[in-house]
């Protein structure tokens, strides 16, 4: 409790003395705006109701970036865990495919999808897959033996086994890539947006450097980090949920 | 007891021999045979190959010569018939207590209010009757392995398996599970091939006990004592004398 007091009180302080810099130091608001500057133009976009769609559509592009990415990801990852001789065959290609950067593709992505949405989502699915599956794949060849063993000497067929012990058993991995994935999936879906969007919070940042609003700038910056934080916390809270039961290590 | 031959037991185990890829023979030539019912303890240092052998007549290994047959047919693979007991408890803790007894009877069919109270019963005869809902990791290491024979019990196996099941536990704890154990058994008259590395513990529990060194059965000792087996038999002479016998066996057993 202390020190969430003591974080909240340093943010204070950080923003009383970035405050101070900028008026008495006389630095242009287009180079760094003064927080009250900031505040007052993140408040007229929320009470003009600007905001809104913007965070709307970069928080459903994340969302299902996220979705899909994740659940190809762990899809994949249990297919190449499961079948040896597919892992040997794909898995170098998979991870060469993660050293291409994929933000490179976007333009591409354009061609084959047009502008709006749908190329942001697919970026942001690429990211996410990666974690994912990496997880996935370490989690499942990870599970105690001598459960395995246990499995089998009660006779369980190779689905029962994956659903009730492998799957279960590699959870917290899973879990920890899903985190990750998480703070991937916004830089995926503002980075998208600074390419191919039309709308949402990085589309959003590009007008604003267009019209040297920096102040505005900085005001997405927040809404963005905020974005990230809820979306981080939800991860938090699915993990605590789903492993209550799991016992550390 | 009269010597049983080999093709006479419940469980017969006849010239089996394992290895592990290309090294020696870590179980050679072992022949046993366990009547119907009967309870033997399989005593040896660590790294004799009781595990291999426990595990070769539980079905998870297939011996590389000789046979293993349980009840007249030779064995082919793990089967309901047969509990086994880990030397760790390995639960799964992100199920319920209740629901690791049940493991064995929801791997085959959703268990029916029947198999809970079974389950129940089983959980409250190794005195865990208030845990059901609890979780593994709520529960002490004694309590774990507790659970782990009635999860091994749940089917009620006509042949039980252990590999050192109370090896980890506190020398109370473990006189506790012995006399819970002796119990549970006799009440369905379940043949028990019980491994441990203890000998006061192999010989409590059994009517037979087995020597094995280097991968090999050496000498085999009926242990007379008078069933039920209680508490104050472990500080009795005939007791005493057989620990003693039973050391010296192992002793000299190369
Ligand atoms: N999976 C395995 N692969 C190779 N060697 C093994 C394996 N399991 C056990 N061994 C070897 O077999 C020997 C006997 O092991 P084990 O049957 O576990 O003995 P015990 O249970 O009496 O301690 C040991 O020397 C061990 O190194
Ligand atoms: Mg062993």
């Amino acid at each position: 409790m202390t020190a969430r007091l003591a974080s909240a009180f340093l943010l204070l302080v950080l923003l009383a003395a970035w405050e101070a810099w900028c008026r008495l130091g006389g630095v242009p608001a287009l180079i760094v705006p003064a927080p009250s500057a900031v505040f007052a133009t993140l408040w007229s976009e929320i009470a003009t109701g600007r905001l809104w769609p913007h965070l709307r559509i970069t928080a459903t592009e994340m969302a299902l970036g996220l979705a899909l990415g994740c659940a190809v990801g762990l899809g994949i990852g249990i297919l190449l865990a499961e079948a040896g001789f597919l892992r040997r065959l794909l898995h170098p290609y998979i991870v060469a495919s993660q050293v291409v950067p994929k933000l490179a593709l976007g333009p591409l992505f354009i061609v084959w999808f047009g502008f709006g949405m749908t190329p942001t989502v697919v970026i942001t699915a690429l990211i996410c897959f990666f974690p994912l599956m990496e997880n996935t794949l370490t989690g499942l060849a990870q599970v105690d033996p001598a459960r395995r063993e246990l499995f089998r000497m009660l006779g369980a067929s190779r689905l029962q086994t994956l659903l009730r012990l492998k799957l279960p058993s590699a959870l917290p991995v899973i879990l920890a890539g899903l985190r990750v994935a998480v703070v991937l999936a916004l830089v995926g879906a503002v980075v998208g947006e600074f390419i191919g969007g039309r709308a949402g919070l990085g589309a959003s940042i590009i007008a604003a450097q267009s019209v040297m609003d920096s102040s505005l700038m900085f005001a997405l910056f927040i809404v963005i980090t905020l974005l990230g934080m809820v979306f981080y916390q939800a991860a938090l809270l699915t993990e605590r949920l789903l492993l209550r039961h799991h016992l550390k290590g | 007891m009269s010597i049983e031959p080999a093709t006479d037991g419940f469980v017969a185990i006849d010239g089996a021999s394992f290895r592990y890829g290309t090294e020696p023979p870590i179980v050679d030539r072992v022949d046993w045979a366990i009547p119907r019912g009967a309870f033997h303890c399989l005593v040896g240092r660590s790294g004799s190959g009781k595990t291999t052998l426990l595990k070769l007549a539980a079905g998870l290994l297939a011996p590389d010569r000789g046979s293993v047959r349980i009840d007249g047919s030779a064995l082919t693979g793990p089967g309901s018939r047969i509990g086994f007991v880990f030397q760790q408890p390995t639960l799964l803790d992100w199920l319920s207590v209740l629901d690791n007894v049940l493991l064995p009877v929801s791997l085959k069919r959703r268990p029916a209010a029947q198999d809970r109270d079974e389950a129940r019963a089983l959980l409250e005869r190794v005195g865990l009757g208030a845990f059901g809902e609890r979780h593994p990791g709520q529960l002490s290491g004694g309590q774990q392995s507790r659970v782990a024979v009635a999860r091994a019990l749940i089917t009620q196996p006509d042949l039980l398996l252990l590999d050192e099941p109370f090896a980890a536990l506190d020398a109370l704890t473990r006189e506790e599970l012995q006399d819970d154990l002796l119990a549970l058994c006799a009440l369905h008259a379940t043949t028990v091939l019980f491994v441990t590395h203890d000998i006061t513990e192999a010989v409590y529990l059994a009517d037979r006990v087995a020597i094995m060194a280097a991968s090999r059965l050496h000498h085999d000792m009926p242990i007379d004592l008078p069933r039920p087996r209680r508490r104050e038999m472990r500080y009795g002479q005939p007791f005493n004398a057989l620990c003693r016998a039973l050391r010296q066996a192992m002793d000299e057993a190369p």
